[in-house]
């Protein structure tokens, strides 16, 4: 589903991902974990086409991002089948929640309105938003955004969803909803890759953990044992 | 709504004091024989008049900058010494001559100024130093204007505003265009803007008759430039008289005269000119001002129901110049906008860096004269009417300030809004469409509201391309009613009822915009 081979990427003389090669399967539910600047985000940004790189190659499903040259309608397409949600979900600010989750369907897909609303209703009640389907961002709190924002990625029906730190702005009591949430999607075949600081939460969700340090990927595996061999 | 009616309540106040001080001081004029014994007291004759005017009045010397030229420099010095004193002039618009004179800018004003039945009653008036004709001019082939004020029904004629021509064609039926400049009536003729010039003979044959495409029709009429004093300054005008007089007398009016070439046979007849000659011109026009509805010479025209109408017109063409020329301004500053921003390094961004920066970096008003003015000179084809001109000059212009709002619209957007739209698989042009954009609105409508209020006065520049519009107006009909007081409180009022309400909203929006952002 997802193969990244000998990706290196720089910021000017510095060099974030080292010479990085990993595949994630269909379905696979894995977490990214390891120090912080270690290139977590970076390397998530990289599956979306959110930045290019300096070496090596992104392949998701036909679809191939190479160094330097990135060609618009690839990145289009990949867009579509991987979706990305961000550390502060950056929900359209003008939008309310519904007209966030139809508007990439409606605008990119050529969805009908009415179809798209229908789906997004399913959607916002999948991850229990109905009844806010009407407030704007500013109404919402950092959850109840988290997931509009999830929807709103799977409106576009993608096969992975890419997530940077999902706990990181969320109340403590809350995090059970969003590993519930994550389990089902799990459960329909979606293929996840979470970048988390959490290790309670990455071993409640994941199949699988892989550890960046330095740009390097150091440890791949079992989440107990990756888990366990790095430090917070 | 206690606050705000408050502030209106002080602007308006505010306002009523700034115009009573200024229609109480226009009033006032010196205690009569003071301004005489001023002028030997200091041995200085302070003469008033407009550079700008042009030959052979009062120019600049292109030959020698700083240095005036022209035959009333000469008359000017003539009477001086004549008096024994030295004159001085006096820049001052020319369409302000009267009012700032009655303020005490200067002792006497002396420009090409026409003893007309208005400024009769405002001012006192020496014998004549010039006997003009008001001359018709018109296009080669156009048959419809001929000799005769009558024929001119229905036409577009130019003039100046307030000259004698500006009265004599009051009340014929023709469409009268008040200009503000001695070039622009022949060159708006020449490329069919109007149908027709009638002005004084010096000033066609200076301005006039170069342009190969026009022809004198014929004269009109003849007039008298005098010396206009304060009332009350009786004393000082009797001074006048006998300086010119002698210099008449003497044939030295006529040498001055000829050397700027405008002497001419009916000249001779300020050398037996008399003082008899000096009442009876004056009370002809005051008679004539009788006829025309006062009851004494010097008694104001009331301000009435109709120039209240005309007030209300005026607001409406400032209402409909501002509007049109924003509605132009805002896509086009949008554009520039998007193209400093997406197209970087490109042209795009570079022609729409120097657009704004020519735009905001030179006057408003020469933009508009370039535009009205220049363009036809540059080919035939860019001959725009004056509103079009007026709507497209403002709007260009604004354009500028525009792209520079939206900018900074663009830039407040928080970046994670784009890498959104673009994690979506929108593309730049869709997501700037849909997600950047309406958000950008919202910031940048305060500015854009603040803009448009300026641009409501900012309006009144386009009176100089004949557009007659608020503040116009009230010139004009400051002028009629020999007032500035009710006519400017009541465009003050016009404007403030235009603008206050924008500012409410432009108040509401930030409010509203303040509570969005958390
Ligand atoms: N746009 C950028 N320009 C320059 N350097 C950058 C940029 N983005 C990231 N970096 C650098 O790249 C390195 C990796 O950053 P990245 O955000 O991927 O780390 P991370 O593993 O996600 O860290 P954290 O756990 O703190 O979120 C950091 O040293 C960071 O300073
Ligand atoms: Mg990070």
């Amino acid at each position: 589903m997802i193969d990244v081979v000998h990706l290196t990427k720089r910021f000017g003389d510095r060099t974030v991902l080292d010479d990085l090669t990993l595949h994630f399967d269909n379905g696979e539910v894995a977490s990214v974990v390891g120090p912080s600047g270690g290139g977590k985000s970076t390397f998530l940004r990289c599956l979306n086409g959110l930045e290019t790189f300096d070496l090596g190659s992104v392949q998701i499903g036909p679809d191939k991002l190479e160094a330097g040259g990135l060609s618009h309608a690839a990145i289009a397409r990949i867009r579509q089948r991987v979706g990305f949600v961000f550390q502060q979900w950056h929900l359209f600010a003008h939008q309310t929640a519904l007209e966030n989750v139809i508007e990439a369907p409606i605008h990119v897909k050529k969805v009908a309105r009415a179809t798209a609303i229908e789906k997004a209703k399913a959607l916002l009640a999948k991850v229990e938003m109905s009844h806010r389907e009407h407030a704007y961002p500013r109404e919402l709190s950092g959850g109840e955004q988290q997931r509009v924002a999830i929807a709103r990625a799977l409106a576009m029906e993608p096969d992975a969803l890419l997530m940077d730190e999902p706990t990181s702005a969320l109340d403590p009591s809350r995090v059970g909803d969003l590993v519930a949430l994550l389990g089902r999607l799990a459960k329909e075949g979606l293929t996840l890759v979470i970048v988390t600081h959490d290790y309670d939460f990455a071993r409640a969700v994941c199949t699988r953990s892989v550890a960046l340090e330095s740009g390097k990927v150091v440890r791949d595996g079992k989440p107990s044992d990756v888990l366990a061999e790095t430090p917070l | 709504m206690k606050r705000s009616a408050a502030t209106c309540a002080l602007a308006l106040g505010s306002i009523v004091i700034g115009l009573l001080a200024v229609g109480s001081s226009s009033c006032s004029s010196e205690p009569s024989g003071g301004t005489l014994d001023r002028i030997r007291a200091s041995g200085k004759l302070r003469w008033g008049g407009d550079m700008q005017g042009g030959e052979p009045y009062v120019s600049e010397d292109p030959n020698r900058p700083g240095k005036l030229v022209g035959f009333e420099v000469d008359l000017a010095e003539a009477i001086a010494r004549e008096m024994g004193v030295r004159a001085e002039f006096v820049q001052n618009d020319w369409s302000n001559l009267v009012p700032s004179l009655e303020r005490g800018t200067f002792d006497i004003a002396m420009n090409g100024l026409e003893v007309t039945k208005a400024r009769v009653g405002r001012v006192l008036f020496t014998r004549p130093y010039y006997i003009f004709q008001m001359r018709l001019m018109a296009r080669h082939g156009d048959a419809r204007v001929r000799p005769s004020l009558r024929s001119l029904r229905g036409l577009r004629v130019g003039t100046l505003a307030n000259s004698q021509s500006w009265e004599a064609l009051q009340d014929t039926g023709a469409e009268v265009l008040p200009y503000e400049g001695v070039e622009e009536p022949y060159i708006d003729l020449e490329v069919s803007r109007t149908d027709a010039v009638l002005l004084d003979h010096i000033i066609a044959d200076r301005y006039g008759v170069p342009h190969t495409k026009l022809r004198v029709v014929g004269d009109l009429g003849e007039g008298y430039y005098s010396i206009a004093v304060r009332r009350g300054d009786d004393g000082l005008r009797t001074a006048l008289d006998r300086a010119l007089e002698a210099i008449s007398k003497r044939g030295a009016l006529r040498r001055i005269l000829r050397k700027h070439g405008i002497d001419d046979a009916a000249q001779a007849r300020l050398a037996t000119w008399s003082d008899t000659d000096t009442t009876r011109m004056i009370s002809e026009r005051a008679a004539a001002q009788r006829a025309a509805g006062g009851t004494q010479a010097d008694v104001k025209k009331p301000f009435t129901w109709h120039h209240f109408m005309l007030f209300l017109q005026g607001a409406l063409v400032t209402l409909v110049v501002s509007t049109a020329a924003m509605a132009l301004a805002i896509p086009l500053g949008i554009l520039l906008a998007l193209a400093r921003l997406y197209l970087p390094r490109t042209p795009f961004a570079w022609i729409a860096g120097a657009y704004v920066e020519v735009f905001r970096g030179t006057p408003v008003l020469l933009q508009l004269y370039l535009l009205y003015y220049g363009l036809p000179g540059l080919w035939e084809g860019l001959k725009l009417d004056a509103w079009t001109a007026a709507i497209v000059g403002l709007g260009l212009n604004y354009a500028a300030y525009e792209a520079e709002i939206y900018r900074g619209g663009i830039l407040a957007v928080p970046k994670g809004q784009l890498e959104a739209a673009w994690s979506l698989g929108m593309s730049t042009p869709l997501a700037v469409r849909r997600v950047i954009l309406p958000q950008a609105f919202r910031i940048a409508l305060p500015g854009v509201t603040n803009d448009y209020i300026a641009l409501l006065k900012d309006s009144s520049l386009v009176s100089v391309i004949t557009v007659v519009e608020l503040t116009k107006r009230m010139t004009i009909t400051a002028v009629d009613v020999r007032s500035w007081l009710v006519p400017g409180l009541l465009c003050a009022l016009l404007y403030f009822s235009m603008s206050y309400p924008l500012s409410i909203l432009a108040r509401k929006l930030e409010a509203r915009l303040h509570g969005e952002s958390r």
